[in-house]
């Protein structure tokens, strides 16, 4: 039976309400693409502030009626203040249970981290004690060159690679089919190949990689990119990867032309979400804060004191594809799957909006589309060639659930 | 397409719109500015509107004024020869067949309007300037849909006896069959007695950093199509066509300047619904207005809340 | 050795009335861990809740297996795939 894995199915298929406690802005690294222009060890969320964010959120449940929830842990690195993700967690479960709030049947606590405490005795047992409610991510960026070029430690400049690989072995026996998240800015572009690769060899079968959207990107970067790329989807239809192993930069849906009408929806979730800081600020998400923001002031929704203005909201939830784009993306012949960052949108925009999107990741976008258009083609061919593609279908049919 | 330039004679020029005049220290204009300021009128074709301080301008600046066709827009204080009067309160005197604007909160409105009723009797057209909407909370919805309602009836009266008053609120909205915001920084530009340009009078009061240009660089306008109503995704579906959209306003409450708030389009809608009771009550009398369209009715004040059923 | 086979496949209504109580049981699992009797009444709810769960779940599976017919095994169990909505019957031999 042929199967190609594919990672398109999120929890809950995406539709869930995403609250983030930012609660710390400290982290032992400074990665050297990070978008969080002020971390610092100064800004700690305190158990008080996480409190009156949570009574105000499920307090208020006619505001929040996704069926599910992702309770979602960002720094800095959350990690460093398992002390008080433990306090939360507890509270959350406690607390959603006591008011026979609708998300006590559906929560997850989430972590992106850099997992280099991942093994300590508190982060151990908080896993096991929250295990089936757990989405944790472990960035690893790749090999040990290619992670150590920008995930640094914050005095000494030291790669971290070692001290987060040893812990990728406990991380996927206790989550079997994790998936790592790995970030590619202009210096790595050489590394794409082989990193992704390793990240295999170590077990990792799921590597969500993207470029940043900030504008960093060189004269020939695309190229380069492409090419890296070309050379990945060789090996992964080569060895038979495709079977059980996902590329994020792979999928049948990239580069095709969008309706005016029809895909005209937003594609960040910006304004959906909902993240408090230390201070008790409210943001439509953790980019709007301003340890985020390079050059406009943080876009503040509210606060757990006065709750959220829905004014403030509205901008977020009156966003389309086409209004925030230029006739250039509007008309563009491969515009599928050319992403943004709403956060960097607003960062990067001439003026006090939303509503401009930043287009630095284009040639890379366009790159992106040639290296999977030559994906799709070989793999296709070489299902055919060994009598596979129906069965193919068929199964990706099945995956996506339009028959069950 | 520009067709209008503002221009502020002094920081002390008289508010005619939402925002108020928070400097206090009169500051002319430069009249080498001012001259410049009207060439480039001339050239780019636009109508000039001048804003007026209380008291009269020395003889040079009124030349200068005189040299282009214009509009004044003065203070009752100080309005000898005005085209648009602004009233400073509630005991101003107005003159027969002008065109007026009053800056107020809805409560003065409410309180006043025996004193409105006269004036409408009198002059051409009243601007009514709702100082407070960015306050506006849902629990005043009905003591505003009250006051449109009394107003209604003094615009009746006044249609019966022949005198085909104009107020913003209720009449215009009869007549429109499309928008007909402000259009500030699409239509209209502002000078200011710095000699730099600003989206409107109110940008300027607000931050003095915040302008679009300047006499000598010319207009810089950045993301200018976020002004328009096509890149206004709330309003472009929108009919309440009498609805200013004040972008200063859209900018201080939602932080975006394409996006209304709640309170703008609660305001908005009565205003609109309000006109719908006009026009029915105007058909009902046997007045027939030329050129007007029929307003659908709604059960909404706010066409966010409608979104599933347009977006 | 252990065999894997699909049996069956349920309707997604019904995946999604056994994919939430396996959440809430999961949920109060979990909650179970951090409640003690020191919480009164909130906790006899919860012991209450545990058993009431594990009951709905129990009895969710053994109607649809007798609705289904499903192929068993004296040492196997089924499983659910919440994606595919397939029944899997698992045995060790």
């Amino acid at each position: 039976m042929i199967e190609v894995k594919d990672n398109t199915r999120q929890w809950q298929d995406g539709t869930s309400k995403n609250i983030t406690f930012i609660v710390t802005k400290d982290c032992q690294l400074a990665c050297k693409y990070c978008y969080l222009v002020g971390k610092n060890t100064k800004e700690r969320m305190t158990w008080d502030v996480a409190k009156n964010a949570i009574d105000y959120i499920l307090t208020n449940e006619n505001e929040y009626r996704e069926d599910s929830v992702v309770w979602d842990f960002i720094g800095g690195e959350p990690f460093l203040e398992i002390d008080l993700i433990d306090k939360i967690c507890d509270y959350l479960k406690t607390e959603m249970y006591r008011r026979n709030h609708h998300w006590f049947n559906s929560y997850r606590f989430s972590f992106s981290t850099n997992g280099i405490n991942y093994h300590e005795d508190k982060v151990q047992q908080f896993i096991k004690k929250n295990h089936n409610h757990l989405s944790i991510g472990i960035t690893i960026d790749g090999t040990e060159l290619k992670h150590d070029l920008n995930r640094v430690y914050k005095h000494s400049e030291k790669g971290s690679y070692k001290d987060v690989v040893r812990n990728i072995p406990l991380w996927l026996e206790q989550f079997p089919g994790a998936a790592t998240k790995v970030t590619i800015s202009s210096p790595d572009i050489p590394y794409i190949k082989e990193s992704v690769l390793h990240l295999y060899d170590l077990g990792i079968k799921e590597v969500n990689i993207n470029c940043v959207f900030e504008d960093v990107w060189k004269e020939g970067d695309d190229a380069l990119f492409e090419e890296q790329l070309t050379e990945l989807a060789d090996a992964i239809i080569d060895m038979d990867l495709y079977c059980d192993h996902v590329c994020s930069f792979y999928a049948e849906f990239i580069g095709k032309p969008m309706d005016i009408e029809r895909d005209n929806q937003n594609w960040c979730g910006a304004g959906k979400m909902l993240a408090v800081d230390a201070a008790g600020n409210f943001y439509p998400c953790t980019r709007f804060a301003q340890y985020s923001l390079r050059s406009k002031p943080a876009w503040i929704i509210g606060n757990i004191h006065d709750g959220i203005d829905q004014n403030k909201l509205r901008p977020f939830l009156m966003l389309d594809r086409t209004t925030q784009s230029t006739l250039e993306c509007i008309d563009c012949e491969v515009a599928s799957g050319c992403a943004w960052c709403q956060g960097e949108n607003y960062d990067a925009a001439d003026t006090h909006t939303i509503y401009q999107r930043a287009t630095a990741i284009c040639k890379m976008h366009k790159a992106r589309v040639r290296a999977n258009n030559y994906y799709w083609n070989k793999l296709f061919r070489k299902l055919e060639m060994e009598d596979q593609q129906e069965e193919f279908e068929r199964q990706k049919a099945k995956v996506k659930g339009t028959i069950c | 397409m520009l067709t209008h330039l503002i221009i502020l004679l002094d920081d002390t020029s008289t508010s005619y719109c939402h925002y108020e005049v928070t400097k206090a220290e009169r500051r002319l204009i430069g009249i080498d500015d001012l001259k410049v300021g009207i060439r480039f009128a001339m050239k780019e074709n636009l109508n000039v509107q001048f804003v007026f301080p209380d008291y009269k301008l020395p003889v040079e600046y009124l030349k200068a004024i005189d040299s282009i066709d214009h509009a004044k827009v003065m203070p009752s204080t100080c309005c000898d020869e005005a085209d648009v009067v602004v009233l400073g309160g509630w005991d101003d005197e107005v003159l027969q067949g002008s065109t007026c604007i009053i800056r107020t909160n809805h409560d003065g409105l409410a309180n006043h309007l025996s004193v409105v009723r006269e004036w409408l009797n009198t002059i051409n057209r009243l601007n009514v300037v709702l100082t407070d909407v960015e306050t506006f909370k849902d629990d005043d919805v009905d003591s505003y849909r009250n006051t449109l309602e009394s107003l209604t009836g003094m615009i009746v009266e006044c249609y019966k006896s022949g005198k085909f008053i104009q107020l913003n609120l209720l009449t215009d909205r009869l007549r429109l069959t499309g928008m007909n915001n402000c259009n500030a920084g699409m239509s209209n530009i502002t000078l200011a007695p710095n000699g730099c340009f600003y989206l409107c009078p109110a940008y300027y009061y607000e931050n003095e950093a915040d302008s679009v240009g300047d006499l000598k660089v010319g207009l810089v306008i950045r993301n200018q199509q976020l002004l328009r109503l096509d890149h206004a995704p709330l309003c472009r579906q929108c009919d309440a066509y009498q609805c200013k959209r004040c972008i200063w306003q859209n900018l201080h409450l939602t932080l975006d300047a394409n996006t209304p708030s709640h309170q703008q389009c609660v305001v908005a809608h009565l205003e609109r619904n309000a006109s719908r009771s006009l026009l029915a009550k105007l058909k009902d009398n046997a007045i027939t207005l030329h050129g007007g369209y029929e307003i659908e009715e709604i059960d909404y004040l706010d066409p966010f809340n409608n979104m599933n059923k347009w977006k | 050795m252990e065999i894997r086979k699909i049996v069956g496949q349920v309707t997604p209504e019904e995946r999604d009335e056994i994919q939430n109580l396996f959440e809430r049981k999961n949920g109060l699992i979990e909650l179970a861990k951090i409640l003690t009797a020191d919480n009164g009444e909130l906790y006899e709810k919860l012991v209450k809740d545990m058993g009431d769960t594990g009951v709905k779940f129990q009895q969710w599976w053994d109607e649809k297996a007798k609705k289904y017919s499903w192929e068993s095994h004296p040492k196997g169990n089924w499983e659910i795939n919440f994606k595919t909505c397939e029944i899997t019957l698992i045995a060790n031999m």
